[in-house]
């Protein structure tokens, strides 16, 4: 019986589960827009910075099991799950303020009824 | 120099850095704190259980030397919940300050104004519409 990495499994699930929400219940319609991607470009690049120091095995302060990731860390010492982790935290947080921003910016819906 | 407060200076560091997002390109985010906030929570809930998770079933544990050692209930250092409302910050900065800066390179495009762009992006600028 092989051993599950579960944190592998659950940061494809959490991606995943994004990806399924904001088709069929969020529809913000947040990741067609250019502005949603390059912002995830700049989070990723200063991922890699912030990640990277809290990862480095020589001194890390997140100490992972290697039980439970794939073993592929780059770059630096980067669990690749810890990108899967960060998208969905920040595009679960976007498409929250983006739904609350309409919210509050257009009380009256122009769709006619 | 007081290694355990590393992991907290780290976080403090990324909200300086990102601070001038809020005034020079115009973000806007800490303006509306309330609409932030409620942002927030959502992904406090489910990354604190998920760290929690991480936590109890050995997926990764947080050096002692690089963390204050406080607490929160469930085990989870007070690091982990700062990483949760200070990294989402970040990015919801980082989201309205390209807004900004797309706003500004679109051509004959007010910031602000809706046609021709993706709906989600227009809700981003924020326009004159601030909460609070």
């Amino acid at each position: 019986m092989v051993e599950v990495p579960e944190y592998t499994v659950l940061a494809v699930a959490s991606v995943l589960g994004v990806l399924l929400a904001e088709r069929f219940w969020w529809r913000t319609g947040l990741l067609r827009t250019a502005q949603f991607w390059v912002a995830m470009g700049i989070v990723f690049f200063f991922q890699t910075l912030v990640d990277g120091w809290l990862t480095k095995l020589r001194a890390p302060i997140v100490i992972y099991n290697p039980a439970h990731l794939t073993g592929i860390r780059v770059p630096f010492d980067i669990p690749v799950e810890d990108y899967a982790f960060g998208f969905s935290m920040v595009s679960l947080t976007l498409v929250a303020w983006v739904r609350l921003g309409r919210r509050h910016e257009s009380p009256a819906p122009e769709r006619p009824r | 120099m007081q290694d355990r407060y590393q992991y907290l200076l780290l976080m403090a560091s990324c909200l300086v850095i990102t601070l001038p997002l809020e005034f020079v390109l115009r973000a806007r985010v800490y303006r509306r704190w309330r609409q932030l906030v409620r942002a927030l929570l959502p992904v406090l809930g489910i990354f604190l259980v998920w760290d929690w998770v991480g936590i109890v079933r050995g997926h990764w544990q947080y050096s002692d030397r690089y963390t204050t050692g406080i607490l929160l209930p469930f085990g989870i250092p007070v690091e982990e919940f700062v990483f949760f409302v200070v990294v989402p910050i970040c990015g919801v900065l980082t989201y309205e300050a390209v807004g900004t800066v797309l706003g500004r390179v679109r051509p004959a495009g007010r910031a602000g104004s809706e046609p021709g762009l993706g709906s989600a992006a227009s809700s981003g600028f924020g326009g004159e519409v601030v909460d609070g």
